[in-house]
């Protein structure tokens, strides 16, 4: 194995990042690979199709992580694959001959499956890239016919097959996918032309200032950020410019025409510097803006796996990681560096030596009014490197420049020291992420931790710092398991980063759940607790997903699983017991899912699972225990569709609750659902009531609403309510009298009460009609009374009234008479009757028809106290003077007896 | 009259904030609209909306024209239609048709309904059924407490009443729950909850869920309202259905009282315009009366007068600066409070015309011979002939009630006759009436209820008492029998009378019924208050079935600033007995409310009407 030195060649430098101690049984030039970029997993498939004959052996998939650790491996069963690709998910994209595209997780564990479509599985694939957009990652497919197809998203799958390239005869002799305006294209290469396919066209493009003398374009790149493209010719030079082939950023002539195995960019963001790095067999190439390239030799096979900041690339024996050198650090380590941090570090270290050059060397930067800059540059540098002595060697210099800084703002350097824990916890052997700390930081600690996706962030920090923290270069270690075959959380949409098999892949926002995919629950509890993460969005999230994971253990009993994950969770808050239940679920196991849905404390959140397995009954009585109406009614409207009526209803019948909320919404909506659960429950009550209004809500005619009298009639028989039957058959009767009146006497009778009927009838004169009405309908005498002579009083029918009230001796007294006619203000009649009262009433009637003086006799006459006062009391001013001496007297006169 | 309060109450918070944040909800989704938009507000929003925001407001934030949502075509000609409306089926289908209206015309507009104070997935479902679902975007207004005056919240939802007593209609607990979790959240925790009747316990546990899940907020706060009661009305439906006598109280029994204002006609203001008065506490003459037995009204605004007269006269006599202090000082005040003055003579005497007629007495003797149970058979007599006569459907059954709920049911005899009686005098639709006054539990046949009490005496010996608990619960939810004469025993409700009950100086909160009656619900809370629990209450409690406690006596002692919720709705004289207690005491009562109710509005909720 070659050693590969800190090589600082004026821009580039590559370090070690792991030695790869993985058995691999083959050569990796046999072998389809795959690199997820983000310090991401390797998958290896030993390609055996690709040789003339197809070996009898079934290949193997193996998984490692980027340290080398075997993570999965498995027997490959399915037909020959052209290309395999990690998504945005970290998931294992397969692609296959036929179309057909299998999803495993990090772990090896199957996910899915989808086509491609017909026209791929018609064709076969030739080809096939997976590749990163803003929305997630794509699959593009070369077919066999030379069409391209692609879908920008395979988690929305949704194929498009682009159009065709005329004249197209072969195979283009490269190509890519390229995004732009977040609009996926193709860009290929046939002979010395290149199209450029997106949905509606293909148009021919040329690159601006390319050389000529051109005949085939051998390799294409495309930058991490879609920006830049590289093309390779096959007279050995390389053109670099922008994506959009309309600008030429350098170009250069290596003078090797043999076709690279793979050529990627090597670029940080928002640097000016421009590089691409050529792989051959045995030769690396990086080559850029200047008239020379840095060369190095390869001892082994290789991939490279672009990044963000640089290119990971890995061998049998090793995996290095190059990049261009930060600016930080190339100010500080540069020879004879005269930078402030340069001058810094050198002062720090002359200070351990007890050097009083250490003195000097502070002093030189304090006289240029530097050393806050120097400090921000030691922490930034810090951050850049791999190593952890020299990452505290550069953290101690800062540390000690801030020193002699009054006001240095601390939480720089605090946040780069807790970021380097968790950077160092991380590239850890065990763990394999080897993550640069610009990669980290596009990351975001949440990505590395279990969030799927992450807001696009942009800005870099300022670097600056106080507070002297110790810096410990390793965090708490962790014990990873590392378990085939089962699964693993399935996750949603994201995005991540490939790489891919030979050529470079272009990915665009970062994202999954590191540490959360690959199992290492500790860790990230750990790394939470260190950063202090509220609890809701670190551990609690964390402990959730554990138990996602859990509940895919199948050999553990429902029981024992529910009760492990309510033991570690309790009543951990933002944990959600319902998504749990869901995954639980989703692994098919459903009473498990109902056992930990029982530890959800919001019945509310129950609800919606428990439809989805099917518990509809359940999911109704927890709905009604949450006391959300609006929950109980959807589960009411699932019900409804998946019962058949009767059982709907018979559900309905034991629910008091459900049942009452559903009778408002048919007595609103649908009435004559409403008729049918009274006839299912036999609540001939209710239905009864039912016909009762249709009688005179729905009803227009009056046989129609006769007819619902009836129906209403018998109802109340049935529920045993004679006395609504005999009211409903009363009314029956009524409106078809008051019809028949109408049609003989005219005017307006219908749905008059039979009081206000008579009434009616009375004030019309119609005495006779009056009195049958009242005979048949039996109407009380005192009704008919007060009937009577309110509605001849109203009349003013004086004459008739004195005759009424002498047909017979009066069932109401004569009293009413009175305050009748007062009420109409006929004192002259009033006065009349006011001598019939009955003697118990006399002193009120006297009263009422004004005679307080008569009043005052007769209440003296019955000697009744209570009479007196109110006799008294209606005693007013100077008439009834006499009358209330009068009444006093009689008063003193009867307590003297 | 209008005593003071005691020194050491507690001031009441500032309830104010909650028109702000309602006002400012509903501008945010006012603007959620933007440009000119015509608003339709349903009917019942109206009053409510008017205390929030006035039209200048709307019209700041490009509402161009109102409508009232009404059963007829709208004519606007807006390009953008927004909808403030209740959750109500038949407002969606007016929307609905609207909308389907607009497609037919080839018209396409923006559409935007608000629901205030919830959104229900039903009105959704008809969105959807009706096919318009995707046309029109939905909104919640958030604005279930209006404060209607310094002590009194409410949710204007007179609708809840008949919903859950009636229909058992839940849908509105949890915007019950949710308002107690604002109260919560702005005012600080409630230590002690109390509470009656099953709604008051649902209630309370859903509110309990919302403080949990948002814990924390509240946590750590000091708490300002010492107790919370949750009753439910139909613990009390006797207070309810009581003739009102205090002067709010029979203002609103005689004019109604709509959302804090009342509309005085002619009669009222001798001109021949009505007139819209605010009545709350900003009202000083109101203040001074509002909480006062009818008997001494007139009295107080007379001397009130004459006072109010020597202020005036003190004119005479005053020289030119003196003058001119008391024109720019004092006249103004003065003219106000004449204005008050002549309102509420004005009112007075319009309810001396219509009350102290021979009727109104006769009215009330019956009703204090119904609470305190005797003469039965002369109140079913009278209560028979004021059928007869046809006097006023509402209050022929507010009598028939209140019959049936104190004799525990009516006997069946009266029970048919009462019906018959009534059915020919108002009309048969209102078989339908009685089928739900019998369902409310409001009038009843006494029959079942008797064997009913026999059977649970024999079941409660046999098992224990928590068992026993739970058949009772059972049993009286079979029969909703009201047990009004036991409680009232229990609890003294019916004063003794030692003489003439001197209204102008109280007693006790009996007053607000001239001294035969003191309010059960007032009671059950003052007992509670005085023994700082519901111990010795247990035999009441048993009586009134279901209910909730939740104490923490260390940190309330000193708090005397109390929450009663109304669950179906309080009346005035609730409200004034309790702040008559409250004078007494020393606390401080604050009220909300599902709305203000009174007898009328119960039987009104109750009955039937075609259409």
């Amino acid at each position: 194995m070659r050693r590969l030195i800190s090589a600082c060649l004026c821009t580039g430098r590559k370090y070690e990042l792991y030695s790869m101690d993985w058995d691999l049984k083959e050569e990796l030039r046999d072998c389809l690979v795959a690199a997820a970029p983000y310090g991401g997993p390797i998958a290896l498939l030993r390609n055996p199709w690709r040789k003339e004959k197809a070996a009898s052996v079934r290949p193997v998939l193996e998984i490692y992580s980027a340290s080398g650790l075997p993570l999965a491996s498995l027997l490959w069963k399915s037909g020959p694959v052209v290309s395999l690709g990690w998504s945005a998910e970290e998931e294992l994209l397969c692609v296959q001959e036929d179309g057909g595209v299998l999803v495993y997780g990090l772990h090896g564990d199957f996910r899915r499956h989808f086509s491609m479509g017909n026209e791929v599985l018609q064709n076969r694939v030739l080809d096939a890239r997976i590749f990163h957009t803003e929305f997630g990652s794509g699959v593009a497919i070369l077919t066999g016919a030379h069409r391209f197809t692609l879908s920008a998203n395979v988690s929305d799958l949704k194929l498009r097959r682009m159009p065709e390239v005329p004249g197209l005869q072969g195979a283009p002799s490269c190509w890519t996918a390229l995004c732009q305006d977040r609009v996926a294209h193709i860009l290929l290469a046939v002979g010395p032309d290149l199209y450029l396919l997106d949905q509606s066209a293909c148009s021919a493009v040329t690159p601006s200032g390319l050389a000529p003398g051109v005949s085939s374009f051998l390799q294409m790149a495309v930058s991490f950020t879609y920006r830049h493209l590289a093309l390779f010719t096959d007279t050995g030079y390389i053109w670099m410019g922008t994506a959009s082939l309309k600008e030429k950023l350098c170009e250069f002539n290596c003078n090797i025409r043999a076709p690279p195995k793979q050529m990627v960019w090597c670029s940080r963001p928002r640097s000016k510097e421009r590089a691409v790095v050529v792989a051959w067999e045995r030769r690396l190439m990086v080559v850029g803006d200047a008239p020379e390239s840095i060369q190095f030799v390869l001892d082994e096979d290789s991939y490279l796996v672009p990044e963000l900041d640089g290119v990971r690339i890995f061998s049998r024996s090793t995996h290095e990681f190059l990049h261009e050198v930060p600016v930080a650090s190339e100010e500080i380590f540069k020879i004879a560096s005269m930078a402030p941090g340069a001058l810094l570090l050198e002062a720090q270290k002359e200070y351990e030596k007890e050097s009083q050059k250490a003195d000097e060397y502070l002093r030189e930067i304090q006289e240029l009014g530097q050393l806050t800059q120097a400090v921000q540059q030691c922490i930034e540098a810090a951050g850049h490197e791999h190593r952890p002595d020299m990452q505290k060697s550069l953290l101690r210099a800062a540390s000690f420049g801030k020193c002699f800084l009054d006001r240095f703002p601390p939480d720089s350097f605090v946040r780069m020291c807790q970021d380097l824990r968790v950077l160092n916890a991380i590239r850890d052997y065990h763990i394999g992420i080897p993550l640069t700390y610009s990669q980290y930081k596009q990351l975001t600690i949440q990505v590395l931790l279990d969030r799927y996706s992450k807001p696009q962030d942009s800005g870099r920090r300022a670097v600056c710092g106080q507070a002297s923290q110790p810096l410990l270069d390793s965090c708490g270690h962790c014990s990873s398991p590392v378990s085939l075959g089962s699964g693993r959380p399935e996750l949603q949409a994201g995005v991540r980063l490939p790489s891919l098999s030979h050529l470079t892949l272009v990915p665009f926002t970062p994202s999954p759940a590191r540490l959360v995919l690959r199992r290492l629950y500790p860790l990230a509890i750990q790394i939470c607790e260190y950063l202090r993460l509220p609890e809701v969005q670190g551990v609690s999230r964390i402990l959730a997903h554990w138990a996602c994971y859990k509940v895919q253990q199948k050999d553990v009993s429902d029981e024992d699983v529910a009760r492990a994950i309510n033991q570690k969770l309790g009543d951990t808050p933002g944990v959600s017991y319902s998504d749990i239940a869901a995954r639980a679920y989703g692994c098919g196991r459903t009473e498990l899912a109902i056992k930990l849905l029982e530890y959800e404390p919001r019945s509310g959140e129950q609800v919606p699972l428990l439809l989805k397995m099917k518990r509809s009954k359940l999911a109704l009585s927890k709905a009604i225990e949450s006391g959300d109406t609006d929950l109980v009614f959807t589960v009411l409207l699932h019900l409804k569709n998946e019962l058949n009526r009767g059982d709907f209803f018979m559900t309905l019948r034991n629910q008091p609750m459900a049942l009452s909320l559903y009778r408002q919404f048919c007595k609103h909506q649908e009435l004559e659902t409403l008729k049918d659960l009274y006839n299912q429950d036999d609540n001939h009550q209710e239905l009864g009531s039912f016909h009762i209004r249709a009688s005179y809500a729905a009803e227009e005619r009056i046989e129609g609403r006769v007819a619902a009298l009836q129906t209403a009639a018998d109802a109340f028989y049935k529920a045993k309510n004679e006395f609504a039957a005999k009211a409903t058959e009363d009314q029956m009767r009524l409106l078809r009298l008051q019809r028949r009146l109408e049609d003989e006497l005219g005017g307006r009778f219908l749905d008059l009460s039979l009081h206000d009927t008579v009434t009616t009838l009375i004030l019309g004169g119609h005495n006779k009609r009056a009195e049958q009405l009242a005979r048949d309908f039996r109407i009380p005498d005192k009704r008919l009374w007060w009937l009577k002579l309110t509605a001849l009083a109203d009349l003013e029918d004086w004459e008739e009234l004195e005759k009424f009230s002498k047909s017979k001796k009066s069932p109401i007294g004569y009293l009413p008479f009175v305050e009748i006619c007062m009420k109409q203000h006929n004192k002259y009649e009033a006065k009349k009757y006011a001598s019939r009262v009955g003697p118990e009433q006399k002193v009120k009637a006297l009263l009422l028809v004004g005679d307080v003086a008569q009043a005052a006799d007769v209440a003296i006459e019955h000697r009744n106290e209570a009479e007196l006062s109110l006799v008294l009391s209606h005693c007013t001013g100077a008439t009834d003077g006499a009358t209330a001496d009068k009444i006093q007297r009689a008063r003193a006169q009867a307590q003297k007896k | 009259m209008a005593f003071p309060h005691r020194l050491d109450a507690p001031e009441l918070p500032d309830f104010s904030m909650l028109k702000r944040l309602a006002r400012d909800q509903l501008i945010y989704l006012l603007e959620q609209l933007p440009g000119k938009k015509d608003l339709f507000i349903e009917a019942d929003l109206m009053s409510p909306l008017d205390r929030i925001a006035n039209v200048s407001i709307l019209k700041q934030h490009e509402v161009d024209k109102l409508y009232k949502v009404e059963n007829k075509p709208a004519v606007s000609s807006s390009e953008q239609l927004c909808f403030l409306v209740r959750p109500r089926i038949k407002n969606m289908r007016y929307v609905a048709s609207l909308v389907n209206a607009d497609k037919l015309a080839g018209r396409t507009r923006k559409y935007k309904v608000i629901f205030s104070p919830q959104k229900f997935h039903a009105c959704e479902m008809v969105l959807e059924e009706e096919g318009v679902y995707g046309d029109v975007s939905c909104d919640e207004w958030a604005f279930s407490l209006l404060p209607l005056d310094v002590d009194l919240l409410s949710m204007e939802l007179p609708e809840f009443f008949r919903d859950y007593f009636l229909e058992g209609d839940q849908r509105w607990i949890n915007t019950v729950a949710q308002a107690l979790h604002l109260l919560s959240t702005l005012y600080g925790p409630f230590p002690n909850c109390y509470g009656i009747g099953r709604c008051a316990k649902m209630s309370y546990e859903l509110w309990r869920t919302l403080e949990e899940e948002e814990d924390g907020e509240t946590k750590g706060r000091r708490p300002e309202i010492g107790h919370i009661f949750l009753l439910d009305r139909d613990v009390d439906f006797v207070t309810a259905l009581c003739s009102q006598v205090v002067y709010e109280g029979l203002v609103d029994d005689t004019f109604r009282i709509k959302c804090g204002s009342v509309d005085f006609g002619p009669e009222v203001t001798s001109s021949d315009r009505s007139l819209k008065v605010l009545l709350n506490a900003e009202d000083k003459v109101f203040n001074e009366i509002r909480n006062e037995h009818f008997s001494n009204v007139f009295g107080f605004l007379s001397q009130k007068a004459r006072n109010l007269q020597a202020q005036y006269d003190r004119r005479r006599g005053m020289d030119i600066k003196q003058m001119k202090n008391f024109v720019s000082q004092e006249l103004k005040g003065l003219k106000q409070e004449h204005r008050l003055l002549s309102v509420h003579i004005g009112a007075c005497e319009s309810i001396m015309k219509k009350k102290t007629k021979q009727d109104f007495q006769e009215l009330i003797k019956t009703e204090h011979a119904l609470l305190e149970g005797f003469n039965i058979r002369e109140s079913t007599s009278y209560i028979e002939e004021h059928i007869d006569r046809q006097v006023s459907p509402i209050e022929s059954l507010r009598l028939m009630c209140l019959l049936s709920i104190t004799e525990n049911g009516l006997i069946p005899k009266d029970y048919r006759s009462l019906k018959t009686q009534y059915l020919q005098s108002y009309g048969p639709e209102h078989l339908l009436t009685f089928s739900n006054l019998r369902r409310a539990g409001l009038l009843t046949e006494q029959a079942p209820g008797d064997t009913l009490t026999a059977v649970e005496s024999k079941v409660s010996k046999l098992v224990t008492d928590k068992a026993a608990g739970k058949i009772t619960d059972a049993f009286s939810s079979l029969a909703k029998r009201s047990n009004f004469r036991a409680i009232s025993k229990k609890l003294n409700l019916i004063p003794r009378v030692d003489g003439e009950y001197d209204l102008k100086v109280p007693r006790d909160m009996a007053y607000v019924f001239s001294g035969a009656y003191v309010p059960l619900s007032c009671r059950v809370i003052e007992q509670v208050l005085e023994r700082r629990s519901w111990q010795g209450l247990d035999e009441v409690l048993r009586l009134l079935n279901c209910s909730v406690t939740k104490e923490d006596k260390a940190s309330s002692e000193s708090l005397r600033l109390i929450l009663v919720v109304f669950l179906g709705g309080c009346t005035f004289s609730e409200i004034s007995a309790l702040r008559f207690l409250g004078r007494e005491k020393g606390y401080r009562f604050i009220f909300l409310t599902t709305a203000v109710t009174n007898s009328a509005r119960l039987m009104e909720a109750m009955s039937e009407v075609k259409a």
